[in-house]
């Protein structure tokens, strides 16, 4: 990440605003209305976690994916098979797991498109299955917000995970 | 070979019960071959990976004569590891502890102040180098490991499954390449109920994936006819023990072909398919729909074909790899591979490699609802009485065997949704731990 201008605080405000009202989103499973404060051209992706032998090397591979995924993909293959008509068969997660999102540590910087800002925040998630105990994973976030007419919108998220060996209900799960 | 049609009956305790999984532990990990990396991985002297053979962690390095080396990563000394990354180059590993230091061959080079210690000729370095496997062998670049010294070759432990890894692995003239680092999961599930359903189970295709079939993932009839002319509404299988509990299933689409048809990879690859493997071979890889299979004990692969994964219209084919650690009765670190020919068509090879990770990838679809199976079996096995209670394994007994002319070898039956496999896998599963 090229060192760039942090933004203004009233900037900042907007920025962490947006995030928790997103996180909401997901957490209150309200999906369609998730999709909304996405772009079209969204991108998801977070990389192959790994330990690694030398301390200047990140505790990810570089190119290596877990998660690629597009607003379509996940409306169509995450979020269609969890309305009424289809969730009877969507076994894994039938109960529905449980998430909560709690977004902390908001960077907003300037990207030098003045319709875009760099966004990055750390995140702990809740994830409960069933009568499980709820188990726990964090990430660093690093997100692109863009303003558009509809307001700020979502256009790409890479998530690193801060655990090796994924311990987590599912690895399927918007960080 | 005559174990498959034998009656085994399995308890449920053998998904759940702590001795169970001692007694595994000793008759299962520290005898069979077991696969521990690709070649891939480790194309370089000095390059390593750390892996587990049962609950051991090990070392699988390749020395600075090409050769492959799996090591266990404990001093000899006083029980340190050596290696504590995931992957890494280098030609010694060297104690935290006291400092004792390893070539990557196992031979112990160096002892810290060893006049001063140990006194002269009071430590032979020579019967201290770091223990490892009996014998590493690899076959298409998977590379298998053993701690027995009595076992069989790997060719002999494999025997039939060669054939039908070479119709997986063998077809590419480059060869396959790891996509990155396998992606690690902890799964509180024992070891054993991912591992029977990937040996061949096509039965539970249409239940547990459901959602996935009516999402389009499974080529529908509309799919199909884009391909070729469809021969009918039935997609049609075999399943294959081929001794020791290494089993296979082979679904193929309903399309009726001239010549042999490999979609799902780009047609300018379809030559060297048709070069690389025989007749009978190219049958197994025509039309191919999903094959899966298991090398006994942990170890599985899987060769699926996904339609509508990223646009409308658009199918792929990906091959993956499995690999699951007993860490205990209701706990399994799994390992996932990718595994793609490097020389195809980058676009190709991004369409496969969305194909994988949407579906049978660590976080696709397809695993979400197989994972719950697999917990669920092992969270009520647990029970006092389910533990008693047998499961029901009789599933395709009555499927005809697939005719010699074919020419698959191994005990083959036409008819994919059974549960031969499954029986082959407990069946030899029983045998080691008598």
């Amino acid at each position: 990440m090229t060192e760039t201008t942090l933004a203004s605080p009233e900037v900042q405000a907007e920025a962490a605003l947006f995030l928790a009202l997103e996180a909401e989103l997901i957490d209150d499973r309200r999906y369609a209305e998730w999709l909304d404060v996405v772009t079209d051209d969204f991108v998801y992706t977070v990389p192959v976690p790994v330990t690694p032998d030398s301390p200047f090397a990140p505790h990810h591979d570089p190119e290596a994916l877990l998660l690629d995924e597009s607003k379509e993909s996940i409306r169509h293959l995450w979020f269609r098979r969890l309305e009424a008509d289809m969730h009877e068969f969507a076994w894994g997660e039938n109960p529905p797991p449980q998430f909560r999102h709690f977004v902390t540590n908001v960077r907003a910087r300037e990207s030098g498109d003045p319709d875009e800002l760099l966004v990055r925040s750390n995140v702990l998630l809740m994830g409960r299955r069933q009568s499980d105990q709820p188990r726990y994973v964090t990430a660093e976030r690093f997100d692109t917000l863009r303003r558009t007419p509809a307001g700020l919108l979502l256009a790409r998220r890479h998530a690193v995970l801060d655990q090796t060996v994924i311990d987590f209900p599912q690895p399927r799960v918007l960080l | 070979m005559a174990d498959v049609d034998r009656d085994v009956t399995v308890p449920r305790r053998v998904w759940a019960d702590g001795d169970v999984h001692k007694r595994e532990l000793a008759r299962i990990f520290r005898t069979c071959w077991q696969f521990v990396a690709h070649d891939s991985e480790i194309p370089e002297p000095g390059d390593y990976v750390t892996r587990r053979i049962g609950r051991d962690s090990v070392i699988v390095t390749r020395d600075e004569t090409g050769q492959v080396r799996v090591l266990l990563n404990t001093c000899r000394h006083r029980g340190v590891p050596l290696c504590r990354a995931d992957r890494g180059n280098t030609s010694h590993f060297r104690c935290s502890y006291h400092g004792w230091t390893y070539a990557n061959t196992g031979e112990l080079r160096g002892v810290t102040f060893q006049r001063d210690v140990y006194g002269k000729g009071g430590i032979d370095k020579n019967e201290l180098g770091l223990f490892q496997a009996a014998r590493v062998d690899s076959v298409y670049g998977l590379v298998f490991a053993t701690w027995d010294p009595d076992a069989p070759a790997l060719e002999d432990y494999l025997g039939p499954m060669r054939w039908y890894l070479h119709t997986v692995f063998g077809k590419f003239d480059q060869g396959l390449e790891v996509v990155g680092p396998p992606v690690r999961t902890m799964v509180r599930a024992n070891w054993k109920p991912e591992g029977e359903n990937l040996s061949g189970d096509g039965y539970h295709t249409f239940v547990t994936h459901q959602s996935a079939v009516e999402l389009g993932l499974f080529a529908s009839q509309d799919d199909l006819a884009r391909m070729a002319a469809v021969a009918g509404p039935r997609f049609t299988g075999r399943t294959v023990h081929c001794g020791n509990g290494h089993t296979m299933r082979i679904q193929r689409m309903p399309l009726t072909v001239d010549a042999p048809a490999y979609f799902g990879y780009p047609r300018e690859m379809w030559d060297e398919f048709d070069r690389n493997l025989s007749e009978p071979q190219r049958e197994a890889q025509s039309c191919l729909s999903v094959g899966h299979g298991s090398i006994f004990p942990n170890m599985s692969f899987l060769e699926n074909f996904k339609t509508n994964v990223d646009k409308q219209g658009d199918h792929a084919r990906y091959i993956r790899v499995t690999l699951r650690y007993p860490l205990g009765p209701a706990m399994t670190e799994q390992l996932w591979f990718l595994l793609q020919p490097r020389h195809a068509d980058a676009g190709w090879l991004r369409l496969s490699r969305l194909a994988y990770l949407r579906t049978n990838g660590p976080a696709g679809m397809f695993e979400v609802d197989d994972t719950e199976n697999f917990v669920g079996i092992t969270e009520a096995a647990a029970g006092d009485v389910a533990a008693d209670l047998p499961i029901v394994l009789d599933g395709g007994r009555h499927h005809p065997p697939t005719p010699q002319e074919a020419g698959w070898p191994g005990d083959v039956a036409d008819g994919d949704r059974t549960e031969k496999t499954i029986r082959a896998f407990h069946g030899r599963w029983q045998e080691l731990m008598a």
